[in-house]
């Protein structure tokens, strides 16, 4: 019951004899209706095929990847990329263990931090309401700029080549701010939060005791959606760390990727210079680039329900 | 007991609850806290920043004596003033067809991209709500919103294993006697390449917004105009585009405050650094942020970035007034 559901264009059960003029009020003609889940299943495939090409090449035997190139479907599998990969990669674990924990700070300082300025700014009681409002909205519409920020987080801040530096920079966001703030104001009645004052509670134990289990939903879209936006955030590797020590997942395999890529195409150039075949082997990058995508892929089909409920119910103003 | 000591003594309880107010308003300012300082040093510590664009930035140590001991503070100040000079730097005849050509790249995929973004992503939410089996269009949905949730460097690998000399389409150029093609060498592919991954990646997450807002439509609505003879189409453009206009309006003003910054990660990694399609691939976003990691003087991408912002601010005003003056409930601010 995640997505909406349209109302009377189902007939289920002991209702399948209902008389069919009233369905077809509203409901698409057979024709129309047949075409456009034809055309919305084959478009789903092709939605689905560059995840599939990556999954398949990361599973192709090197032999048949070099002499073949990619292919839909390979003529020999094999799955020594991966065992390489966890064996003896140990960029990709340092990757990967960064990645993790800047994930995870992240998410619950996002979290904690979006649902403590979003809670005031949804009650009318705050003197200060709209100017906090204002505070959070304007750095939506204005920003100092690409060299000024990476002059203040470099030289004032100091995050730069530290795990800070991974998830700092996005554990905070205007955006579900206004999102959470509405969603707060629909989704949790005033008349709860009252009583509840009444009753003796101070606002932060209504807030942590009544507001946030009610506002669950919303919630956990902000986790979800902060959770994935470190998971795959490459700039603020890309503009504050040059110690490789530090570096996300997604900023390995790609510079994985471009020097790959770079010796490739001008290896006429440097006859002798780099041995191709010393090379990180093409099977072990794209079972690199799986590994990026897989926790998420697991996720998904778990998480997106909430996703479409929290994102609707706080987009929409009630 | 509360009405009790209300009915005996008005004043303490009117200063009673004056007190209450005061402590509940000092609970707010501390919730807002963590949030309002992230805010400060992320997103305003960097606005003063924005006058490097009128300086020649020298890094200069500070005197032991001085008040300002951080070196970056203190040069911005000490710097000299230039006026227009790096303007006039980006528009020099050597570099103006460079300047140009990033700020075309920038301003026409992004308008590009709004415009097949709302299109397709109101048809889908359409065609979803409409479909008469439930469990299928739930099942699309989820599979569309799916590449939303993929990183770009993702993207960079899959666009790799189909376009490049190895790859899946030149396997099956060369094999049925084609002569291959070099996505990372010529410049025609490149705007292809980039609307593809912009629709594959985006369309399902647009959709959602519409599609909550199709399902609050009152279907009495639609039951009447059906009865009274209206097809799907008129439903559509009578009915069901009205409620969205709102939703749009308020979108496409945020993107056109947009339309000097551009999705960096996709124009930095999709193609890969290749030196020779830059002229199709570079944004201004990208642009900024070369000059910033090369030795180019900083007053340079300041005052490339400068206009990013500036620009770009000042067009989402402009927009918001047309849209206030037009239908005031659909402004922003």
């Amino acid at each position: 019951m995640d997505i909406p559901i349209k109302p009377d264009s189902v007939p289920k059960g002991k209702f399948f004899s209902l008389p069919r003029k009233k369905r077809d009020v509203l409901a698409l003609s057979r024709t129309t209706n047949a075409v456009l889940t034809v055309l919305l299943g084959v478009l789903c495939i092709v939605t689905l095929i560059p995840l599939y090409i990556i999954v398949i090449s990361s599973v192709t035997s090197e032999a048949a990847l070099t002499a073949n190139g990619y292919r839909l479907w390979p003529e020999e599998f094999s799955t020594m990329a991966y065992t390489f990969l966890f064996a003896k990669g140990s960029i990709v674990i340092t990757a990967y263990n960064n990645t993790i924990i800047s994930t995870v700070a992240g998410t619950i300082l996002s979290v904690l931090m979006v649902a403590l300025y979003a809670y005031p700014l949804s009650r009318n009681n705050f003197k200060y309401k709209t100017f906090f409002t204002f505070f959070a909205f304007f750095t939506m519409l204005f920003g100092g700029g690409l060299v000024s920020y990476y002059m203040v987080t470099r030289q004032i801040l100091h995050i730069q080549n530290s795990i800070w530096a991974l998830f700092l920079p996005s554990a905070f966001s205007p955006f579900w701010v206004i999102v959470m703030r509405t969603f707060y104001q629909t989704n949790v009645p005033n008349e709860i939060i009252e009583s509840a004052r009444i009753d003796g509670a101070s606002e932060w134990r209504t807030l942590f005791q009544i507001v946030m289990p009610l506002a669950m939903p919303g919630l956990a879209t902000v986790a979800l959606f902060s959770a994935i936006g470190i998971w795959n955030n490459f700039f603020n590797c890309l503009l504050l760390v040059d110690d490789a020590k530090y570096y996300s997942l997604q900023f390995t395999i790609y510079t994985t990727l471009n020097n790959i890529r770079f010796l490739l195409e001008n290896a006429d150039k440097m006859q002798g210079l780099v041995n191709i075949s010393e090379l990180p082997s093409q099977t072990f990058r794209m079972a690199m680039a799986v590994v990026t995508v897989g926790p998420i892929i697991f996720a998904y089909p778990f998480f997106q329900r909430y996703f479409i409920r929290g994102l609707t119910m706080g987009a929409i103003k009630g | 007991m509360e009405a009790t000591s209300s009915a005996k003594s008005i004043p303490q309880k009117k200063s009673r609850w004056n007190r209450n107010k005061v402590y509940t308003n000092l609970s707010y300012l501390v919730m807002v806290l963590p949030g309002a300082i992230w805010l400060l040093l992320f997103s305003y510590l960097p606005m003063p920043g924005i006058i490097m664009a009128f300086k020649t930035y020298r890094l200069v140590r500070p005197p032991a004596d001085s008040f300002i001991q951080n070196k970056f503070i203190y040069s911005l100040i000490q710097s000299p003033w230039v006026g227009l000079d790096n303007f006039r730097y980006l528009t020099l005849p050597t570099n103006i067809d460079a300047t140009l050509t990033y700020v075309r790249n920038t301003v026409l995929y992004n308008l590009l991209f709004m415009v097949v973004g709302l299109v397709l992503s109101v048809a889908l939410a359409v065609i979803i709500f409409e479909l008469t089996n439930r469990f299928l269009a739930k099942l699309y949905h989820s599979i569309f919103f799916l590449p939303y949730f993929i990183s770009w460097i993702v993207v960079a690998y899959v666009v790799y294993a189909l376009g490049s000399s190895q790859g899946i389409i030149n396997s099956g150029l060369t094999s049925t006697g084609f002569a291959p093609i070099e996505i990372y060498k010529e410049k025609i592919y490149w705007p292809f390449i980039f609307l593809v991954a912009n629709i594959w990646k985006y369309t399902g997450n647009g959709s959602i917004i519409y599609l909550a807002v199709i399902t609050g439509i009152d279907r009495e609505l639609y039951e009447a105009a059906a009865i009274d003879g209206a097809g799907k189409w008129k439903q559509f453009t009578n009915i069901t585009l009205p409620h969205l206009i709102p939703v749009i309006v308020l979108l496409q003003i945020l993107a056109v405050g947009r339309i000097f910054g551009s999705d960096f990660d996709m124009f930095y990694t999709l193609p890969n650094g290749a030196a020779l399609v830059k002229d199709v691939t570079q944004t201004l976003d990208v642009f900024v942020y070369s000059m910033l990691r090369s030795s180019t003087p900083l007053g340079y991408p300041a005052a490339a970035a400068f206009v990013q912002s500036i620009v770009g601010f000042i067009l989402i005003l402009i927009t918001n007034a047309v849209v206030r003056r037009t239908k005031p409930e659909l402004a922003l601010f």
